[in-house]
């Protein structure tokens, strides 16, 4: 942390997820060279990792397990249709995302599997799959890097025309980089959910290069 | 966790039974309402098993890790919903609670730490138990924090540093939760 920087307050708001992800990247890089700051974090870590503990417990609801262990065995068996040699290639779209200057792509849609489970097509740029289960989509991202200052990644559908249309999934990712989102809305004419970085609440128009490129057209 | 990580659906059956109880309770612990607590709930395992289950021990159990997916999809959820209600509500009063689990060895030991943690953050100074769990179950940053309570951020991260000392302590005192 900044030489003037507080270490041990720092390590108390970064333990319970409180600083802002600018602050708890340079915490981060910080620790790496401080080991009171790594004790400390590790001690602390112990402390806020019972918390859940103190609330009162409930029971899960059985409809909570009906609907977890549906979609879990939707994927367990799109898995056994998806083994290799079963993958096909669904088409192959040239797609500049409208708007944006990105110097992306030539766009391979790949659906790994269909028919009566989930469609799963993985995007062209970065690391990330969209599921999409009888109309229904979940956006799963890897590897992204936290959003800067106070910023939150938002959700895009881009149809065969117009702009990117804004959609009201925003998230964020857990600090190694993965997270998932349902995707709203009718995905009928989309061509390709996309992902950008922008304030918190999100935007109406993009306002930064796609993270994310997912065709699924 | 290996036949997890290599999406065993009857083996994230078994992680979901032992864990869905205590991943529902925070989800409701931070958000207040049921309906919303199962989504929390459902998300959160659902982007598990979808996630290839990176489960890492060395940073720590199981549990642990369950529970911080938890957290994060609550607070990816009130990050959706600006409006924020329903993020300040206490357990104290709430409708719906459910019929307490059976009492089997695990639960009975579960019920004495839960009784320690909550008895521990009652020793805490309100100031300070107050910006824990704004930060903790609400999701807000030290600065959100600031903005609410009308204080400077640094004494928000003061008394989080200060609460959680004593935090430590207290539950270190208490049959041995910290090792």
């Amino acid at each position: 942390m900044p030489e003037t920087g507080d270490c041990g307050a720092d390590a108390a708001a970064y333990v319970l997820g409180a600083l802002e992800p600018m602050e708890a990247e340079r915490f981060r890089l910080h620790m790496e060279s401080c080991a009171i700051c790594r004790a400390e974090v590790d001690s602390l870590e112990q402390i806020v990792g019972e918390l859940p503990s103190s609330a009162h417990q409930h029971r899960a609801p059985k409809t909570l397990r009906r609907r977890v262990m549906a979609e879990v065995q939707a994927d367990a068996r799109a898995d056994r249709r998806a083994r290799p040699g079963r993958h096909r290639i669904q088409g192959m779209v040239l797609a500049p995302v409208v708007s944006l200057t990105v110097a992306v792509l030539a766009v391979v849609g790949i659906e790994i599997t269909s028919t009566a489970g989930t469609a799963v097509y993985a995007a062209s740029v970065g690391d990330a799959q969209v599921r999409v289960t009888n109309g229904h989509a979940e956006l799963v991202v890897h590897k992204l890097p936290l959003p800067r200052g106070s910023r939150i990644y938002e959700v895009w559908l881009q149809h065969r025309h117009g702009a990117p249309q804004p959609t009201t999934a925003l998230f964020s990712v857990t600090a190694s980089g993965d997270g998932s989102v349902d995707v709203p809305g009718n995905l009928h004419g989309v061509r390709e959910v996309l992902v950008t970085q922008e304030r918190a609440g999100g935007a109406k128009h993009p306002t930064s290069q796609p993270v994310i490129v997912a065709p699924i057209d | 966790m290996e036949r997890v990580h290599d999406r065993d659906a009857q083996a994230f059956e078994v992680l979901f039974d032992r864990h869905c109880d205590a991943a529902y309770s925070l989800a409701y612990r931070m958000c207040g309402r049921a309906a919303m607590a199962e989504d929390i709930a459902q998300e959160a395992f659902v982007s598990l098993w979808r996630s290839g289950a990176r489960y890492d021990p060395v940073r720590g159990s199981v549990r642990t890790w369950v529970l911080s997916t938890v957290r994060n999809r609550a607070i990816d959820a009130f990050r959706r919903d600006t409006a924020k209600q329903g993020r300040d509500v206490t357990d104290d009063g709430l409708a719906e609670r459910a019929q307490a689990p059976e009492r089997t060895d695990t639960e009975v030991e579960r019920r004495e730490q839960a009784r320690q943690v909550r008895g521990a953050l009652g020793t805490l100074p309100a100031d300070q138990r107050q910006v824990i769990e704004l930060a903790y179950f609400g999701g807000f940053s030290h600065s959100e924090i600031a903005q609410l309570l009308s204080l400077p951020a640094g004494t928000v991260k003061g008394r989080m540093r200060l609460g959680l000392g004593r935090l430590k302590v207290a539950m270190s005192e208490s049959a041995g939760l910290i090792t």
